[in-house]
C-alpha cells in the first residue's frame, strides 16, 4: 500500500509517499522537505505566527512535487496521512486539514498520525526493528526516552520537566552569539574547546526516574559566560565543550535508568532506536553508543534525513496504522499537546450513526 | 458555473454548492466560536452529498481568505487547496470585506458601505465601499475609533463591529447599521465565480507577525 504523509507541525512543511510491503517492510518513493530556517533564523528560534503562515502556502506544491517524484498520480494513493499533533497548533491545522481534503475528495482513508509516533517508528522503516524497543527521542521540541511495545503501544519512561535538549542546545548557542539553528554551531565549537574548563551542572543525576533537566543546565552557562564576559572565541569554544559534555553525561545517566526500568517491566529491549535532531550530534551518539553496548542492545540511528521531521516518517507510521485497520475520521482534532501515551492502538468501533 | 463555497473566516462555519444560474443547491451554516478545524470537512462531506454533485462535476472552489481569525483562515483555505489539488479544480479567494458588503451594494449601490469587523481589543478590521462598489477605504486594521475621524458622508454600517462604530460615528453619518457575525455564504459563491481563478487563495492576514529580532548578544569582545 502507498500513503502519502504529511508533516507540518513545527518549521518543516514536508510531504512523502511511501510503500509498505506486505511482509511489513517499507520504500520511500519520494520525501521533500521545505525547511523555513531561513525565515526564523533573524529570530534565533522558531516564530510560530511566521512557520504557520509558510506551511498554508507551500504544502499544496510539496505535495504535487512528492507525488511527481514518485511519479505516482494522487488518485493512486491507499491512503493519506498527516500529523496531527504534538506541535505548532497553526502549522498542524494546515497539514491534518489539506489531509482531510485530499481523503475526501478521492475516498481515500484519512490517518491522523501523532508526530512522536512517527519518529518512534520510523526505525522500522529504514530496517528490521522487532518490538520491543526503546527509543531515546531528542530534538528541539521534545526530549523522551519511550518503550515501543508495538504499534500505538508507548509507555513514556521519562521526559524533560522543562526545556528539550535541542531547545537547550539552541539557547545556548543563541547566548553566545551563534547564528541559528544553533545545535550544529555548538558541535563545531566544542571541537576544539576545552570540556573540561567549566563545571557545569548534570540535573536529576542518579534520581531514580527517566526524567530530564535542562534549564538548571543553560542557567549555568550563562551565569558562567557572565561571570568572564567579554568572551573570546576560545571563552565561547570552551563553554560549548563543557556544555557539549554536560549534555552527554546526563543522556547516559538518563538512558541508564531509562533501560533498566525498560528490562524489569519489559523485558530486554531490540535495540535503542535514536530519532530527532539531537541524533545527528556526533558526541552524543558516542554516549549512546556506550550505553547501548552496557545494555547489550543493539543502536539504531536512522539516517540524519529521517531523524529531523521529515514527511516520510507520517507516511511510514500511516501505513502501519492503516495495516491494523487502525484510520480516523473527517471531524479528528489537530492537537498542540498529545502524549504518545495517549495514543489509541485498537480499531474504534464505528460511532453509531446520528438518529 | 458550479461551486463549492467555503467560510471559516469569522463567527461561522459555512459551506455551500452554488449554481449561478440556479443559486444555492445545498448549504450548511453554523456559528462558532471555535471548534472549525473539527466541523469544517464533516459538512462539506454532509453538502457534496446532499447535493447530489460529485467534486468532479465542480468548476471551481471559493473561499474567504480574511481578514478574520487566523486560526479560521488556515482552516478554511487550507482546506479549499486541498480539494483543489485533489479534485484538480481551481480555487478562488474572496475577502470577507467584499462577501459582507456585497450584498448591501446589490440591493442599493448608490450609498456607501463600511464593513467593520471586531479584531478584539476595540480593535477592528474596516474597509469602506462607495457608489459602484469602488474602494472608498482599503481595508486595514486599527482602533475603531479612528472611523469617527474620516469624513465618508452618509453610510451604512455593516458586521460584527457594526453596531459600536455605528456609535462612535456622528448621527448623520450613519444611515444604517446591520450586525453581521459572518458572511452569506450564497455570496462567497457569486463573488467567487466572477473574476480570475489563476492565483490559490492565501490568507489575507493585515499586518505582519508581532515577532521582533532579539538583540544581538552582549557578551562577547567585540
Amino acid at each position: 500500500m502507498v500513503v502519502l504523509g504529511i508533516e507540518t507541525t513545527c518549521d518543516e512543511t514536508a510531504a512523502a509517499l511511501v510503500e509498505r510491503h506486505a511482509d511489513g517492510t517499507g520504500a520511500i518513493l519520494s520525501n521533500i522537505v521545505l525547511s523555513q530556517i531561513e525565515e526564523h533564523a533573524p529570530f534565533g528560534g522558531v516564530v510560530p505566527e511566521i512557520a504557520a503562515r509558510a506551511h498554508v502556502e507551500a504544502l499544496d506544491q510539496l505535495i504535487e512535487r512528492a507525488l511527481y517524484d514518485a511519479a505516482i498520480p494522487l488518485e493512486e494513493i491507499d491512503a493519506v496521512a498527516a500529523a496531527a499533533g504534538p506541535g505548532l497548533i497553526g502549522g498542524v491545522i494546515v497539514g491534518l486539514t489539506t489531509a482531510k481534503a485530499i481523503a475526501l475528495v478521492l475516498n481515500k482513508p484519512l490517518i491522523a498520525v501523532n508526530h512522536l509516533e512517527a519518529h518512534a517508528l520510523t526505525a522500522r522503516l529504514t530496517g528490521v526493528a522487532p518490538f520491543p524497543y526503546c527509543l531515546f527521542l531528542a530534538s528541539g521540541g521534545h526530549t523522551q526516552i519511550v518503550a515501543v511495545l508495538g504499534v500505538g503501544n508507548y509507555v513514556r519512561l521519562g521526559t524533560t520537566l522543562d526545556d528539550a535538549i535541542g531547545e537547550a542546545f539552541d539557547k545556548t548557542a543563541k547566548m553566545l552569539g551563534l547564528p541559528y539553528p544553533g545545535g550544529p554551531q555548538v558541535e563545531i565549537q566544542a571541537e576544539h574547546g576545552n570540556s573540561l574548563r567549566f563545571k557545569l551542572p548534570r540535573p536529576l543525576a542518579r534520581r531514580d526516574s527517566a526524567d530530564f533537566s535542562l534549564s538548571g543546565l543553560k542557567t549555568a552557562v550563562r551565569l558562567e559566560a557572565e561571570r568572564i564576559a567579554p568572551l573570546s572565541p576560545q571563552d565561547v569554544a570552551d563553554l560549548c565543550a563543557s556544555f557539549q559534555h554536560a549534555i552527554c553525561d546526563i543522556v547516559m545517566d538518563r538512558l541508564t535508568m531509562g533501560l533498566a526500568y525498560f528490562l524489569t517491566h519489559y523485558g530486554k529491549p531490540t535495540a535503542l532506536v535514536a530519532a530527532g535532531g539531537v541524533a545527528a550530534n556526533q558526541s552524543v551518539r558516542r554516549a549512546l553508543n556506550i550505553i547501548a553496548l552496557e545494555a547489550g542492545a543493539k543502536l539504531v540511528v536512522p539516517p540524519p534525513h529521517l531523524c529531523t521531521d521529515n514527511g516520510a516518517m507520517i507516511a511510514w507510521a500511516g501505513a502501519e496504522r492503516l495495516a491494523l485497520g487502525l484510520i480516523d475520521d473527517l471531524g479528528a482534532s489537530p492537537l498542540a499537546r498529545w502524549p504518545l501515551d495517549t495514543v489509541k492502538h485498537t480499531p474504534q468501533p464505528r460511532s453509531e450513526p446520528p438518529r | 458555473m458550479r461551486l463549492l463555497a467555503i467560510d471559516t473566516a469569522l463567527a461561522a462555519c459555512a459551506a455551500a454548492v452554488c449554481d449561478t444560474n440556479g443559486g444555492i443547491i445545498a448549504s450548511e451554516s453554523e456559528l462558532m466560536a471555535r471548534g472549525h478545524a473539527e466541523a469544517l470537512m464533516p459538512m462539506i462531506a454532509r453538502v457534496m452529498a446532499k447535493s447530489g454533485i460529485s467534486f468532479d462535476q465542480l468548476d471551481r472552489i471559493a473561499v474567504t481568505v480574511g481578514p478574520g481569525s487566523f486560526t479560521g483562515l488556515r482552516v478554511g483555505v487550507s482546506a479549499a487547496r486541498g480539494i483543489a489539488l485533489a479534485a484538480r479544480k481551481p480555487a478562488v479567494g474572496v475577502t470577507t470585506m467584499t462577501a459582507l458588503a456585497a450584498p448591501f451594494l446589490a440591493e442599493d449601490d448608490t450609498m456607501p458601505v463600511l464593513v467593520a469587523i471586531d479584531a478584539r481589543n476595540d480593535q477592528g478590521y474596516m474597509q469602506a465601499f462607495s457608489t459602484g462598489g469602488h474602494v472608498l477605504l482599503p481595508a486595514q486594521l486599527g482602533p475603531l475609533r479612528t472611523v469617527a475621524m474620516l469624513k465618508l458622508g452618509p453610510m451604512r454600517v455593516i458586521g460584527s463591529a457594526a453596531k459600536r462604530v455605528a456609535e462612535l460615528l456622528p448621527a448623520d453619518q450613519v444611515v444604517a447599521s446591520f450586525d453581521r457575525p459572518a458572511p452569506d455564504i450564497a455570496w462567497v459563491a457569486q463573488i467567487g465565480s466572477a473574476g480570475s481563478a489563476d492565483n490559490p487563495p492565501k490568507p489575507l492576514y493585515i499586518g505582519t507577525p508581532s515577532a521582533k529580532p532579539p538583540p544581538a548578544s552582549q557578551l562577547l569582545r567585540r
